[in-house]
């Protein structure tokens, strides 16, 4: 656990971080893309990959050092994320049940033509005088997918939230465990 | 936890780099224990003691206090 661990096979760890970044750029070409022609999948089976991929680089980082102290910060800001990170998720959760609880009940059955209430049940008439769009040609937007999709902002903005106490703790304990102490030595 | 790392690298003549790579850590990592940062492992603590060839009351002192 003390001992600096190298691993064998051929990347420094500064063409990992820039292969990091150009991972970093195709997500983002590809979440543009899949914004642009509505693909959802493409997005997300584009992130595992990429995922996986820094992964295997990071394998192969020849030059990454890892000793208990640096162990210990990652465990100890991982931990404290975890501690601060579930209390926000679990109010946020609570928040979002309070509004599905308030919504109608589902599944919505469409309702014969003729219980429909007044004003709905009308046909469009798109110019003048002629003939009306029967309702039921028309298609309303999925509204649940949309919702869907909405729902995706606020788990991004938590994933933030957590990225950030991440961060925050690591400075907080690498500060605390000494990795800006200097000396004499100091390069 | 007091220890006298510092004294009985100055009386080996070795700089933090050189333990550290005789100890396989970091020099960061000989900084943080020197200044009292960091209390490092019962592991890392043998390793330091058995490289200075004393035993490991001889380099750590376990203070109420701290």
């Amino acid at each position: 656990m003390s001992e600096l661990t190298y691993i064998s096979d051929a990347m420094k760890q500064n063409t990992f971080y820039i292969l990091a970044g150009i991972i970093g750029l195709v997500e983002v070409g590809v979440f543009w893309f899949s914004v642009r022609y509505m693909i959802p999948y493409l997005i997300t089976g584009a992130f595992i990959v990429g995922v996986l991929l820094l992964y295997l680089a990071w394998r192969r980082i020849t030059d990454r050092q890892v000793d208990e102290r640096a162990v210990l910060i990652n465990q100890k800001a991982g931990m404290a994320t975890f501690m601060v990170f579930w209390v926000i998720f679990f109010a946020t959760s609570l928040g979002g049940a309070v509004i599905g609880l308030g919504a109608p009940p589902l599944p919505h059955f469409p309702r014969p033509p003729d219980e429909r209430p007044s004003g709905i049940n009308e046909s469009i008439k798109p110019f003048g005088d002629g003939p009306g769009l029967p309702n039921e040609s028309i298609r309303p937007p999925d509204d649940g997918l949309i919702r869907l999709g909405h729902f995706g902002y606020l788990q991004l903005a938590l994933l933030f939230v957590m990225f950030f106490l991440y961060v925050g703790f690591r400075i907080y304990y690498a500060r605390k465990y000494g990795e800006w102490e200097s000396d004499e030595e100091q390069d | 936890m007091k220890n006298r790392i510092k004294v009985f690298r100055a009386m080996h003549d070795l700089t933090q780099e050189a333990l550290a790579q005789q100890l396989g850590v970091t020099r960061q990592t000989i900084l943080a224990i020197e200044k009292g940062k960091y209390d490092p492992s019962l592991e890392l603590a043998f390793k330091i003691a058995r490289y200075f060839n004393v035993s490991i009351e001889e380099v750590f002192t376990y203070s109420e206090t701290q």
